[in-house]
């Protein structure tokens, strides 16, 4: 199972007019050769992305955030701009200033989320943990623990479940086709749509790129293939454009998700 | 979620590995931790600090201004309190003063009314000594010049006595007739 | 854009997954091949839209 686009495509070493068919990339192009083993444990780039990750947000913030000045500069900014956006766009447009608590809880969140999106198109590292399930579900299973546990807490067991199930305003006859909807939707389809979105996103927009960057490598050469390689990589910058807008955008919905879902946990809705 | 470690026969893209689970999930706590406990409570105080110093400035200095406000003000109700006092000790004097002088002024009458009074006891004093000579002499010029009148001596001094006396008492008589009925009158 | 929007799909999926589920379990009882399934998605989602509505139509 190879992995890089680079050496799908090459080992592949075949052009069109070669007289080989175009390598197309399918869900091999997400499974990794482990980097090193331990025992059953193998350690795979995904995994080592992920890592890295998490030492670019504490690093970013360290640098940002460990000596704040009153007057900011570089880092600071940059990170003060993150900060606001996450407190005044997202948590406190959904919980207003109650959600304050929550604020470093959905900051890890994006930034986390964001720079493993953001792995896609960085050279070398070319790959989104993200778009590994495994990495979503990680993430929305703390979410999903965190709502559950604030709501039985803010609102008693039988209270948030009953919140859950029973929103008011609805006549008592229709709850008895309403409530396990809303049931099923609080426990198990919430949290899965949530961590399938983000992956279902980042697994796309790989995939795309994948596709075209094997596709320009396939159609090069001396041919009329040139053009159609030509076009093929312009698509891909393109793509990687609409991948760096969509890498973003998945960050702040998981994120949004979290806050309406920590949201609903503090009190009943209306 | 069920474990599938490695089946690279069976590639689903939707069942998680468990291992990958457990770095993304610990990779994410360990993110969380930091940015909780260290990073992000820094941030946000230097931002409240921030807003503090902008907002809190105009606040402080408002805060400054009332207060010089209320010390002038308290300054002046010592400045009218101390006049007040002055005002009050001045009159206290002019008070005192007056009594003093009153005292005083009693005091010398006093003194005046006994100097007059001794005054008036010893010319009192003088004129009964001097009335009592008088009468003497009075009387013995009366008495010669009666015995040159008359010529003939009257010698006997008990007669002489007599009727000295009885001059004497006719003219007190009379005096002190004059005296009633100047009084009744 | 609040997280409601985003959350609707979960409802959509909730309804299409509970009453699908139940179509489907008629089917297998009764014996019908592809008849109670269809039925029950349908319904689903008409319910999850009515929720959805309940939930955050009217708030805003």
């Amino acid at each position: 199972m190879t992995a890089d686009v680079q050496t799908l495509a090459s080992e592949s070493g075949c052009h069109l007019f070669s007289g080989c068919g175009f390598p197309s990339p399918g869900l091999n192009v997400f499974e990794f050769k482990p980097i090193f083993s331990i025992g059953a444990f193998d350690f795979t780039k995904p995994m080592l992305l992920a890592l890295i990750s998490m030492l670019l947000v504490i690093g970013f913030f360290w640098s940002a955030f460990a000596k704040p000045k009153m007057v900011p500069r570089g880092a600071q900014n940059v990170g003060e701009l993150g900060y606001l956006f996450v407190r005044d766009n997202i948590s406190r447009e959904t919980m207003g200033k109650k959600g304050d608590p929550y604020v470093p809880f959905l900051f890890s969140i994006f930034f986390f989320v964001w720079v493993m999106n953001v792995m896609a198109i960085i050279p070398f590292a070319q790959f989104p943990a993200t778009s590994r399930i495994a990495f979503p579900a990680s993430i929305v299973g703390v979410v999903y623990v965190t709502y559950l546990v604030l709501g039985i807490k803010n609102q008693g067991f039988v209270g948030y479940f009953k919140n859950m199930m029973f929103p008011p305003g609805l006549p008592k006859a229709i709850y008895f086709l309403l409530a396990p909807i809303e049931l099923l939707q609080g426990l198990i389809t919430r949290p899965f749509t949530m961590a399938v979105r983000l992956f279902a996103n980042m697994f796309a927009g790989h995939m795309l790129i994948v596709t075209f960057s094997v596709g320009a490598w396939y159609l090069l050469g001396f041919h009329i293939g040139a053009l159609f390689s030509a076009t093929s990589f312009l698509v891909v910058v393109i793509l990687t454009a609409f991948e760096l807008m969509i890498q973003a955008l998945q960050a702040y919905i998981i994120t949004l998700l979290a806050a309406s879902y920590i949201s609903s946990s503090l009190e009943a809705e209306h | 979620m069920i474990f599938l470690a490695n089946s690279e026969e069976k590639m689903n893209p939707l069942l998680p590995p468990l291992d990958e689970i457990i770095i993304g999930g610990v990779a994410f706590l360990i993110v969380f931790g930091f940015l909780w406990k260290m990073l992000l409570p820094k941030i946000a105080k230097t931002l409240a600090d921030r807003t503090d110093a902008i907002e809190g400035g105009l606040k402080r200095a408002e805060e400054a201004q009332a207060e010089a406000q209320a010390e002038l003000e308290r300054y002046r109700d010592q400045l009218t309190e101390a006049r007040r006092e002055a005002g009050r000790l001045t009159e206290d004097a002019r008070e005192q003063g007056a009594v003093a002088i009153a005292e005083m002024r009693a005091e010398g009458q006093r003194i005046k009314d006994e100097i007059v009074t001794a005054g008036h006891t010893q010319i009192e004093a003088d004129r009964n000594q001097a009335q009592n000579a008088l009468r003497q002499d009075v009387g013995r010029l009366a008495v010669d010049l009666a015995s040159r009148i008359v010529g003939e001596s009257l010698e006997d001094e008990a007669r002489q006595r007599r009727v000295v006396d009885r001059f004497l008492e006719e003219l007190e008589a009379k005096a002190s007739a004059t005296a009633t009925s100047e009084k009744v009158r | 854009m609040d997280g409601a929007a985003w959350s609707s799909v979960g409802y959509l999926l909730s309804g299409m997954l509970f009453y699908g589920g139940i179509g489907w379990l008629i089917d297998r009882w009764t014996g019908h091949s592809a008849l109670f399934l269809p039925i029950g998605l349908v319904v689903g989602i008409a319910l999850s839209l009515v929720l959805v509505f309940v939930r955050h139509g009217r708030s805003s």
